[in-house]
C-alpha cells in the first residue's frame, strides 16, 4: 500500500531527472498541485474537463522541462507549474479561437515577470502530432521500442517478456522497429522539424 | 563505406544505444565529423528516438492521470437517476418521520388531564318540554338557566335528590370544575339506576362520569368505565370513547 507524502520540491525534481519512484511522484504532484490550478482554466472560458486535459499536459511539459534540465529552481514548483497551466490554457483557447482580451492583457503584463515558458513548451500541436504518430506504429513495435528507450529495460529483460527466440532476434526487430518510426516520421516534414527543435531546444 | 547501406545505419543505432567499441565510437565520430548526410542520419535517428520517449512520458502519465482524477473526484461522484430519486424519496421518508416524530413527542409532552377532558366534552344540554303542562323543577330551572352554583345549592340543601336531580348536580359540578362533587354525584345516579328497573340518564352519567374522573386524574377508575362505554355499543356515547382517547388516558395514568 502507498504511503501518501508530499515531496520537497528538491526531492521532486531530482526523482524526476533521474527517473526515480516516478509514479509516486507524479502522483504527488496531482495531490500538491491539481486543486490549486484547475480554477485558473475553470475561472477563464474552461471546463473541468478542459482543467484536467490541461493539467495532464502539464505535468508531461513539466516533467519533460526538468529531464533535459530546463527547470533550474529559480522558482518554486508551484510557480513553475502554475505558469506553464496559464501558458498552455491561453495557448488552447488562442487555438480555439476565443480567447479572452482580459486575458491576453494580463499576459503581457505579467511577460516581465513570469518566466518564459512559452519558449520552453513551443509547438504543443506538433507534440501531439509526435504522439499521435507513435501510436500508430504496430503495438508489438511499440512495445519494445518503449521498454528499450522509454523503460531502459535491457534486451535480456525486454526477451523475458516478449517471448523471442534470443536477444538478437530482439536486437532485430527493435531496430526494423525503429526504422519504421524513422520512415513514418520521415513522411511529414513538418513532424520532422518538430522533432528537430524538440532534439535541439 | 556507404553511409546509406542498412549497416551503417544499424552502427549509428548502436552508437546511439551505447553498444560500440571505444575505437568503432571513434572511428563513427570521425566519420560524423566530416560527413554532413551521415550526421543528418543520426539526427533523423534521435529524433525518432524522442519520438518514442515523449509517447512514453504522455502514457505514463496518461496511466496516472485517470486513477488520479476518479480519487480527487471521488467526493462528488455523481449518481444515476434512480439512486438520486431513492435518496430523494428517503430523505422525504426520514424528514416525515422526524416530523412525525416531533408531533408524537409535543402531543406527549403537552398532554394534560385538561386537555383531554376539554377535547371531549361538551356541556349537558337539558331537553325540556314546553307545553305548558309540565312543570320544570327549580333544579332543572336553574340548569337551564345555567345557574350552575344554584343547581349545586339546591343540590346540597337536600331539596332534589331524584336521579335527574343528582345528574345535574354532577353536571353543574363539572361546569364550575367541582370534579369531586362532580364524581360524587354520578355515581349517586348509577348507584340509584342499580336499583331502578327503568335506569335514568345512566349512559349519560357513565360518559360524564369518565370524563370527571380524568380531569380529576382518577386514571384507574376512568379506564374501566372507558372500556366498558366503548364495548358497548348500544351505548349512546360508544363512539365518542376512541382508541385514541383511551392511549391518551393510558399516557397520562403512565405519567
Amino acid at each position: 500500500m502507498e504511503v501518501i507524502r508530499n515531496f520537497p520540491d528538491s526531492e521532486l525534481v531530482a526523482n524526476l531527472r533521474f527517473g526515480l519512484r516516478m509514479d509516486e511522484t507524479i502522483r504527488a504532484i496531482y495531490r500538491s498541485h491539481f486543486d490549486s490550478l484547475i480554477w485558473y482554466v475553470m475561472n477563464n472560458s474552461g471546463s473541468r474537463q478542459d482543467a484536467e486535459d490541461v493539467f495532464q499536459e502539464v505535468v508531461v511539459a513539466f516533467i519533460d522541462l526538468v529531464q533535459k534540465d530546463k527547470f533550474r529552481g529559480e522558482s518554486t514548483v508551484k510557480t513553475f507549474l502554475f505558469s506553464l497551466n496559464r501558458f498552455i490554457w491561453l495557448n488552447e483557447l488562442k487555438r480555439r479561437g476565443r480567447a479572452l482580451v482580459r486575458e491576453e492583457q494580463y499576459e503581457k503584463g505579467q511577460e516581465k515577470v513570469e518566466l518564459d515558458t512559452g519558449q520552453l513548451i513551443a509547438d504543443r500541436e506538433g507534440k501531439a502530432e509526435v504522439v499521435r504518430l507513435v501510436g500508430e506504429l504496430g503495438e508489438t513495435c511499440r512495445k519494445i521500442l518503449l521498454m528499450f528507450y522509454y523503460e531502459d529495460l535491457s534486451m535480456k529483460e525486454i526477451l523475458e517478456t516478449m517471448h523471442y527466440e534470443n536477444e538478437q532476434v530482439v536486437r532485430n526487430k527493435k531496430y526494423k522497429c525503429l526504422k519504421q518510426l524513422e520512415q513514418m516520421v520521415n513522411t511529414n516534414p513538418a513532424l520532422k522539424q518538430t522533432l528537430k527543435n524538440l532534439l535541439h531546444g | 563505406m556507404d553511409n546509406s547501406t542498412s549497416e551503417m545505419a544499424e552502427k549509428l543505432v548502436r552508437y546511439i544505444d551505447g553498444e560500440l567499441t571505444s575505437a568503432e565510437k571513434e572511428n563513427l565520430e570521425q566519420q560524423l565529423a566530416s560527413d554532413k548526410m551521415l550526421q543528418n542520419k543520426l539526427d533523423s535517428l534521435k529524433s525518432t528516438i524522442k519520438a518514442i520517449k515523449l509517447y512514453g512520458l504522455k502514457s505514463k502519465v496518461s496511466a496516472i492521470h485517470h486513477p488520479m482524477m476518479e480519487e480527487m473526484q471521488a467526493p462528488v461522484r455523481k449518481i444515476n437517476p434512480t439512486r438520486k430519486i431513492v435518496r430523494y424519496s428517503l430523505g422525504v421518508a426520514a424528514s416525515l418521520i422526524l416530523l412525525a416524530g416531533c408531533y408524537i413527542a409535543y402531543n406527549f409532552l403537552t398532554l394534560s388531564p385538561d386537555k383531554v377532558f376539554a377535547s371531549r366534552y361538551q356541556s349537558y344540554e337539558l331537553v325540556t318540554v314546553r307545553d305548558g303542562n309540565t312543570n320544570e323543577t327549580p333544579v332543572e330551572k336553574a340548569y337551564l338557566e345555567k345557574n350552575y352554583k344554584e343547581v349545586l345549592r339546591i343540590h346540597d340543601a337536600g331539596e332534589d335528590h331524584t336521579p335527574k336531580g343528582e345528574f345535574l348536580c354532577g353536571a353543574a359540578a363539572l361546569e364550575v370544575k367541582d370534579n369531586s362533587k362532580a364524581i360524587k354525584c354520578f355515581n349517586e345516579v348509577l348507584d340509584a339506576n342499580k336499583q331502578n328497573p327503568k335506569p335514568v340518564l345512566n349512559d349519560e352519567a357513565e360518559y360524564y362520569l369518565s370524563l370527571g374522573y380524568i380531569r380529576n386524574k382518577d386514571y384507574d377508575y376512568a379506564l374501566p368505565l372507558l372500556t366498558k362505554i366503548q364495548n358497548d355499543p348500544n351505548h349512546i356515547y360508544n363512539k365518542k370513547i376512541t382508541d385514541k382517547l383511551i392511549r391518551q388516558v393510558k399516557i397520562l395514568k403512565r405519567r
